[in-house]
């Protein structure tokens, strides 16, 4: 005993406290809140009956990605200076996170957007809604059919798409690359999940969930090798200091504070532009294959074919809203310096994407493929206004997002509705003549494909303007060139099929449309009404997205 | 490093051991062989019948799998913690009651779903 | 990043030559992952690899990431694995159809991007050499890990947490259901497993 009491008299003085971190929860609550949301989702999956869970989960899913919206609206009026002085924004959580006006812009979008995807996640009206009755049971057995006799649905569909929600918020958010992958993980997790649950189609639904999870995996694995370069090459994974590294150069050296040993620091000598430019070319391509750019797409229409419907819409428009904020953050930021280098690498992408997406797109006989296709074109579009590299192409990029998401979703949400005996009409040989059964729904759809097109009093249009506005203006013409004849080609499928819905005669079997709820009603109507406003009253957005991209992202 | 050299010979003196164990039962054992000896031992699956191409598991090996693997990643993070505990003060056990927490809303919500029962 | 300092790689140390051989331990295994027919050893090859990639981290004093790659991969994902090849396909014996017309394509894309990797980061860390007097400082220690991950990496650390909870959710809704029978129709075969 007196030995032991001796040792611990004798041991030397302790080694003084880690000081807490600071975390700066206000500018953290909308993403908390969506979390918060998500593990409440979870216990209600737990506790509540079967018969009610779907009754709870879905207002509080709507109430709290509301409520994120608000919390979001409410730190953008905050009064918020960097460290450096200029601009507006903030590195929070230990540099994790950097809470900016163009961040809160794409945050804002995505949950506005995930607002109305939620929307199409609560229908029920049409076939019992989109989820299967139990995603473990093999497709086509006993135990398929008894779920679905029983009326059953996978209401974890909420929590998870909360969870797919705030890793969106954070994805875009991330100071460092190891949040940012953190949050990659935490977004794609979910989704590759949700793809594998749609009521109908099983076989294909789970192929989608399978082929997107191979996939993502592998260029999860291109992102990781990217940020140990990076790391090599910087010494460090934020994206501030890779800035710094970049702007010393080969051999430079910097100070950097030593993680765990607070308050100690190591000189840093940056590595060889070997290091840097492998880095930044497989962090690219961790990041392209989110927003399925070209040579990256193979995915995209194979996902948004066999996904449920209102997943597919969550994926077009809030996934490459958060992928193309990272995207932008990355380079915007870490790459600054780098714009030269890697300017004609995406250049290349841009022109393959659009190419691609619009020429491809024109074979496509499935509206869910054809879909997918016009979202690589549009990727293509948005690339095209981040090759500017300044203010004004982040700006027409945050506008042209925001348009296209409204959009996308409406135009997925008329997809569910058009149905025969075995689910969605996806074929279009039975869209032919839809707009003399249901004008409305036609029109609306009608609509939505004049807007991919960037037709003019369609938000698609001003989109689209802005964006090849802000590439002329970076010096990128052929660019824009290219750009406009692919919108040309892509305006030829979109309007062969509005003249395939208003000009031929519907068949006699031909899939009905299914008189909605309020809930893809309201979906509708916020795809149609934001395309039209933003196509003929745009300037307060464009001012919005303005302001958002003036101050840039904080370093 | 050095610390680690008593290990290494530790690991290499229990190998010799069973090396050693293995031979001699070879060399100097008796070798009587009958049919209950070329069964599992004691437990485990019975070799056969097996139907053509290999059986399958049930799917409810993968949920006991993936229970493990969450919660070993969990534990690995109890290691830093405990070794820095008393310089983290207060807010680290905050943080880490928070990540365990978490966690075990999940641990609820299989307990709740009958994924902890067999069958 | 590099730590300029006297000590070369043309007088090995003794560390130095343990790293080097599980290095060809660690690609001897890998290679043999890809080769084998037979699953279930492929698996097990993937257990010498992890464990000689750990001996390499231990080797470079990163303690803590040897024992997370001791205890999480040739622990936990290397039982996935197995049970994922047992719930799907359980083969005894080798598998005459793991070769598919794209082992040319697969061959020549991994062997070009070790070899731009291997080119990039042998350029990139030409001259770095890291003395082992400054690798046994306990840079990779618990503890320091411990410091760092919680102050400075607290936020992906709690969102870590967060994805760990989807994980588990997506688990039981792909593996339970709440209606219907029991698990009749995977019960073919093998028989339960008892004791």
């Amino acid at each position: 005993m007196s030995l032991l009491a001796s040792a611990v008299l004798a041991a030397p003085a302790p080694t003084p406290d880690i000081p807490a971190p600071t975390i700066e929860y206000g500018l953290l609550s909308p993403m908390l809140l969506v979390f918060g949301i998500a593990v409440v989702g979870v216990l209600v999956e737990a506790f509540v009956p079967r018969a009610h869970r779907a009754a709870v989960q879905m207002p509080i899913t709507l109430l709290g990605l509301a409520g994120a919206f608000i919390l979001t609206i409410v730190v953008a009026t905050q009064d918020i200076t960097p460290a450096s002085g200029q601009g507006w924004g903030k590195l929070a959580a230990m540099g994790s996170i950097g809470i900016d006006r163009p961040t809160l812009f794409i945050q804002g979008t995505i949950l506005i957007l995930a607002l109305v995807s939620t929307f199409m996640i609560a229908e029920r009206r049409t076939d019992e809604g989109s989820f299967t009755a139990q995603a473990a049971a093999t497709p086509g057995s006993a135990a398929e059919r008894e779920g679905l006799l029983a009326g059953a649905t996978h209401t974890e569909v909420y929590p998870l798409v909360m969870f797919a929600v705030g890793g969106m918020l954070l994805f875009p958010a991330s100071g460092d690359l190891i949040t940012m992958f953190v949050a990659l993980e935490v977004l794609s997790l979910p989704l590759y999940l949700l793809c594998g649950l749609a009521r109908r189609r099983r076989l294909l639904s789970q192929e989608a969930a399978v082929k997107y999870f191979l996939l993502g995996a592998f260029s999860s694995g291109f992102f990781l090798f990217g940020a140990a370069l990076l790391y090599g090459y910087a010494g460090s994974v934020q994206l501030g200091a890779i800035a710094r590294a970049v702007r010393l150069g080969p051999g430079g050296q910097y100070a950097t504070e030593v993680y765990g040993a607070s308050g100690q620091f190591a000189q840093v000598t940056v590595g060889s532009n070997a290091l840097l430019m492998l880095g930044v070319a497989l962090l690219a391509v961790g990041l392209l294959f989110k927003l399925g750019a070209v040579p990256f797409q193979s995915w995209k229409p194979d996902v948004y074919q066999g996904a449920p419907t209102p997943i597919t819409a969550l994926m077009a428009s809030c996934t490459l809203v958060a992928a193309f904020g990272a995207l932008f953050r990355v380079f915007y930021v870490a790459f600054d310096g780098l714009t030269w280098e890697w300017r004609p690498m995406m250049w290349l992408i841009a022109i393959l994407t659009m190419v691609v997406g619009a020429v491809v797109a024109v074979t496509q006989t499935d509206v869910k493929r054809l879909l997918a296709y016009s979202s690589i074109a549009h990727a293509g579009f948005i690339l095209t206004g981040m090759i500017a590299a300044d203010a004004a192409g982040l700006s027409s990029a945050l506008f042209y997002l925001a348009a296209y998401g409204f959009t996308t979703i409406g135009a997925f949400a008329i997809v569910t509705l058009v149905r025969d005996a075995g689910g969605e009409a996806g074929h279009l040989s039975r869209w032919a003549g839809l707009g003399k059964r249901s004008p409305v729904i036609a029109g609306a759809f009608a609509f939505f494909l004049l807007a991919f097109a960037g037709i003019p009093l369609t938000s698609g249009f001003i989109g689209k303007f802005a964006v090849f506005q802000a590439a002329i203006a970076g010096g990128a013409t052929p660019l824009v060139v290219v750009g406009v004849l692919s919108s040309a080609v892509a305006a030829f499928f979109y309007v062969r099929i509005i003249v395939l819905m208003f000009f031929s005669d519907p068949a006699p079997d031909g899939p009905a449309v299914v008189v909605p709820s309020v809930f893809t009603s309201a979906a509708v109507a916020l795809g149609v009404a934001a395309t039209l406003v933003l196509g003929v009253l745009p300037q307060s957005v464009l001012d919005l997205a303005d302001q958002a991209a003036s101050s840039l992202f904080v370093r | 490093m050095e610390l680690y050299v008593p290990i290494l010979v530790l690991a290499a003196l229990s190998a010799g051991f069973a090396a050693v164990n293995l031979l001699i039962a070879a060399v100097a054992g008796p070798k009587r062989y009958n049919r209950a000896k070329l069964e599992a031992y004691e437990c485990g699956i019975e070799p056969t019948p097996q139907p053509v191409g290999g059986g399958r598991f049930p799917i409810k090996y993968y949920l006991t799998a993936m229970l493990f693997i969450v919660f070993d990643i969990e534990i690995i993070f109890l290691y830093p913690w405990a070794a820095s505990f008393d310089r983290l003060g207060i807010f680290g056990l905050v943080e880490m009651v928070l990540f365990i927490v978490t966690v075990l809303v999940a641990y609820v919500y299989i307990w709740r779903r009958g994924g902890l029962e067999w069958d | 990043m590099t730590v300029l300092a006297e000590g070369s790689y043309a007088s090995p140390t003794g560390q130095e030559i343990v790293f080097v051989l599980l290095g060809v331990v660690t690609l001897a295994a890998a290679v043999l992952v890809v080769t084998t027919r037979r699953l279930v050893h492929a698996a097990l090859w993937l257990v010498v690899a992890f464990g000689a990639l750990a001996g390499c981290y231990l080797v470079m004093s990163a303690e803590l990431v040897a024992w997370v790659q001791v205890l999480i991969y040739v622990g936990a994902v290397v039982v996935l694995l197995l049970f994922g090849i047992m719930l799907t396909r359980a083969p005894i014996g080798p598998s005459t159809d793991l070769d598919g017309a794209n082992r040319p394509a697969a061959v020549v894309v991994a062997v070009a991007l070790a070899g731009v990797l291997v080119t990039v980061i042998v350029d990139g860390f030409r001259t770095a050499y890291v003395p082992s007097a400054r690798a046994s400082s306990g840079a990779g220690s618990a503890e320091t890990i411990g410091a760092a991950l919680f102050r400075d990496w607290v936020l992906p650390f709690e969102a870590l947490s967060v994805l760990l909870l989807a994980a588990l959710i997506g688990a039981i809704v792909l593996s339970r259901r709440e209606i219907g029978p029991a698990e009749t129709d995977a019960r073919r075969g093998g028989g339960e497993g008892e004791g």
